[in-house]
């Protein structure tokens, strides 16, 4: 298919001397094949795979990207109740990077709730005392203006789900995630004394409950096996502000670095790559993403992708 | 004769029940909001402790300072040379339950009043008078039986913590019988009172209250009849008070309703014998009187001395309020600081907290990670129930300091958050025999990952572990800095060895205590005078061992 897409550039590059028949043809060609493969649109393939916005403006950027992507409207289905998990792990503010940057959780709720949600829910499992951490990263504010739920953690919702991962055969696993027709993954890029990274793929220990620190004996395998569960069909990695020393906390105002980008994409594996490289590490390097791409979880060959660079 | 009940003083009573409605709910209120809901400063939550006489003028005489927000405590003073023991009556959310709890068991037939009550109600000035002498000698004990600290402390350490595992069973129950939506409502009610569930003496603390209640059975409100010492000072103040009870002889029945339902067995019949320091004003036998023949005129007549209090035994009871101070002193806390003493941040130091600390428990209902317990023998016997930070159940949220804020005497001095993150309250210490890249050679971050200082306290090294196969390991394992460890205790919060955890806090180093201190501490600040970047040099070394 990515064939065929390909193609069509070549005529792009053609259009002067293209005749109107032709252009006729081609409509007549288009019109048949969709009749055959209706979902043939729908392939996101006629866009990159991953894009990736800079600008001074984080909802600004988020929505560019987005856009990039197709629109909202690729991801999320009119009536779909849709999940958004930022990370709220810590009661740090918005300059502190600890948690993902509340203007692009916002507007994330606002992009769904335009392609037609029918709710969108904002949730984390915090790890500080959950309402500093809901209150302080500015998130839980922000993402109720936009229209969001925005529920605490309720440790009624949390379900044994079959997890069926290499090593997490089962966990407990909030609810809203299973239920939720889409979800939406929105980490924030930090440094992690033991994962190294901590974006995409690390953000769903926020999603359970459970004994989370018994998972940081084998944390790589528990990020893939976590990740091949939940499985977003969006990911947006905000690295407006990342944090490069003292993660996943940081603390001080020097342990971050104003970087004014997101990272969008479907294949949540190569969003953590792309990740990667903001903190000069090849994703090669990190066991974690190594071993999801030797799975077929995603590409970590930053090359083999399509990326779009732009700046708004 | 009319036989007709006094519509006024039936009219005052039903006033008097509804100030003491809205003073108790007043005082519940101001309960309920005292957690975090989303701002780092929490209004003036404490202030019902700031009209206590009694917790004023005994702190006040142990820590020899007044703590300048009891002056408000003057007004309770004033109001009560004027106006008698009416604060008890219509004001005191204690005596509210105790009376409320007294009509139930009336009611209830449990409690019959007698007309003859020859209970001593001496009991509680002796109490008094123990309380003050030995506050004199820096022994302050009155926050273990002042009414306001006994009713918040009951609350926030034994009864809402039992009610948010009731409400936690219920909301089970809810969800079971798929009644989420209900469940989710609640839930989100529940959130909101931000209850803290577990207390360790939550259930002592409880029981005591109960028990206290209880007494109602056997006397109408039989706390502040025998027992209260706060209401034996407000007697002693009343003295001079103007309103007098006169019992009209033409009309009176002697039927002696009024004394069988006095409250505090004041003895209205006959009025000679009526103890105006007894008396707290609540107007009952006014407004039982079939015959209306009670009444309370404005009378500045000579005062009668309510409770004959012998000299022998005023003297008897300061000689063992004196004798009780060294007693209270055999506790080895007085000579090295318990370990496991670690006090909330801002708290005085130790010897200093002791005698304004009284035990209410405010700062324990404010943490917003149930961190702070009552302590038991850490503190020795004058310690108990003071606030200890317990990391094993809660660890001090870094950029919280609600606990100062609403401490009611300051004994724990209020700070703003920017001061509190430079208290260090205690250091933590890894176990190696327990903490898993030491013994099993695994990876386990996740106490440096929690350290909230920045440079982070806790730095990972890599070691060599032997393997029981005899291969070697080499996981990255903490060791503490504790110059920049502050003793906050998530690390030990959050260790995945979770009965005995592998890192641990103890109260060395606790910026408060100039004994408690690490020798160590003192050496290390030697380079850094010299040389101030190069602390900052090996901070960011370690920072670049991550990458």
């Amino acid at each position: 298919m990515r064939e065929l897409w390909n193609t069509s550039s070549h005529w792009e590059k053609d259009k002067t001397e293209m005749k109107r028949r032709d252009f006729l043809k081609d409509i007549a060609l288009g019109t048949f094949l969709l009749e055959l493969n209706p979902d043939l649109l729908a392939q996101k393939k006629n866009f990159p795979d991953l894009v990736l916005i800079q600008g001074d403006s984080p909802a600004l950027i988020t929505k560019e990207a987005i856009a990039s992507l197709g629109g909202m409207k690729q991801f999320v289905s009119k009536g779909d109740v849709v999940i958004i998990k930022p990370n709220i792990g810590w009661d740090r503010t918005p300059e502190q990077a600890a948690c993902t940057n509340p203007e692009v959780v916002k507007a994330l709720v606002e992009l769904s709730l335009g392609a037609g949600a029918k709710e969108v829910i904002v949730m984390d499992n915090p790890i500080n005392q959950f309402q500093r951490c809901y209150v302080r990263s500015g998130i839980a504010a922000a993402a109720k203006e936009a229209g969001a739920k925005v529920p605490f953690p309720n440790p009624y919702h949390l379900k044994k789900m079959a997890l069926k991962g290499e090593w997490l055969k089962e966990w407990e696993v909030f609810m809203e995630f299973v239920e939720a027709d889409k979800i939406i993954n929105v980490p924030i890029a930090k440094t992690h004394s033991l994962s190294r990274l901590t974006m995409g793929m690390k953000n769903w220990l926020g999603a359970i409950g459970g004994s989370r620190n018994q998972l940081h004996q084998k944390l790589d395998q528990a990020m893939i096996d976590l990740a091949a569960f939940f499985k977003p069909c969006l990911t947006v990695l905000d690295a407006y502000r990342i944090l490069i020393r003292n993660g996943p906390q940081g603390g001080r105002p020097s342990d971050t670095k104003l970087l004014k980008t997101v990272v969008a994409g479907c294949d949540y594996v190569a969003v953590d790559a792309m990740g990667a490289t903001f903190f000069d590490i090849n994703p090669q390097d990190l066991p974690y993403l190594r071993i999801a791409n030797q799975k077929g979880l995603g590409e970590i060959n930053l090359e083999k992708l399509h990326i779009e660079k732009r700046t708004v | 004769m009319k036989k007709e009940r006094s519509k006024k003083y039936r009219l005052i009573q039903a006033l008097r029940i509804v100030s003491q409605a809205g003073f108790f709910l007043l005082f519940f209120y101001l309960f309920t909001v005292t957690h975090y809901s989303g701002k780092d400063y929490i209004g003036q939550v404490e202030t019902f402790f700031h009209f206590d006489p009694l917790l004023a003028i005994a702190t006040s005489i142990a820590f020899r300072a007044v703590f300048v927000a009891f002056i408000l405590a003057a007004l309770t003073i004033v109001v009560t040379f004027v106006l008698g023991r009416i604060v008890c009556g219509w004001v005191c959310p204690l005596g509210s339950i105790h009376q409320f709890f007294s009509f139930i068991f009336k009611r209830t037939k449990l409690l019959k009043p007698k007309d003859k009550q020859n209970s001593p109600l001496s009991w509680k000035y002796y109490l008094l008078i123990f309380i003050l002498i030995s506050s004199i000698f820096t022994l302050d004990l009155v926050g273990i039986v002042d009414p306001l600290s006994l009713l918040y402390r009951s609350l926030a350490v034994g009864l809402f913590p039992a009610l948010a595992h009731g409400a936690s069973a219920f909301l089970g129950f809810l969800y079971s019988i798929r009644l989420s939506s209900l469940g989710d409502s609640l839930t989100q009610f529940f959130e909101g009172l931000a209850l803290n569930s577990t207390f360790r003496q939550g259930f002592f603390i409880g029981l005591i209250f109960i028990g206290i209640v209880l007494l109602n059975i056997s006397r109408e409100r039989f706390w502040c009849r025998y027992l209260c010492p706060l209401g034996a000072l407000l007697g002693l103040f009343s003295r001079w008070n103007v309103l007098k009870l006169k019992i009209d002889s033409q009309k009176c029945t002697k039927c002696k309703l009024c004394t069988i339902h006095c409250q505090t067995q004041a003895t209205p019949f006959p009025d000679e014998s009526w103890k105006s320091a007894e008396c707290v004003y609540c107007f009952t036998c006014a407004a039982i009187c079939p015959t209306n023949a009670v009444s309370f005129p404005l009378l500045p007549s000579p005062p009668k001395m309510a409770v004959d209090l012998s000299r022998r035994k005023l003297l008897l009871t300061s000689l063992l309020a004196v004798a009780a101070v060294p007693f209270f002193r055999i506790s080895p806390s007085t000579k090295r600081a318990s370990p496991k003493l670690i006090r909330p941040p801002g708290a005085l130091p130790e010897e200093k907290f002791l005698q304004k600390c009284v035990k209410c428990g405010e700062c324990m209902k404010a943490c917003p990670t149930n961190a702070l317990q009552p302590a038991l023998g850490e503190a020795g016997p004058e310690g108990i129930w003071t606030p200890v930070v317990t990391p094993k159940i809660g660890y001090c949220e870094y950029y919280c300091s609600l606990c100062s804020q609403v401490c009611p005497t300051g004994a724990i001095k209020e700070l703003r958050v920017e001061e509190k993150i430079k208290v260090k309250i205690g250091t933590a210490w890894v176990n190696k025999n327990r903490c898993i890249p030491y013994t099993l050679g695994n990876p386990c971050i996740v106490c440096e990952e929690h350290c909230p200082t920045s440079p982070k306290a806790i730095k990972l090294v890599k070691i060599e572990v032997l393997q029981p196969d005899g291969t070697i390991k080499t996981p990255l394992a903490p060791v503490i800095d504790t110059e920049l460890c502050i003793g906050c205790g998530i690390c030990e919060n959050k260790c995945p060895v979770v009965d005995d955890p592998a890192i641990y806090v103890t109260s060395v180093g606790e910026s408060r205590s100039e004994r408690n201190r690490l020798l160590l501490e003192l050496i290390k600040q030697e380079p850094d005078k010299k040389d101030p970047d190069e602390r900052k040099k090996r901070n960011e070394k370690t920072d670049a061992n991550f990458f």
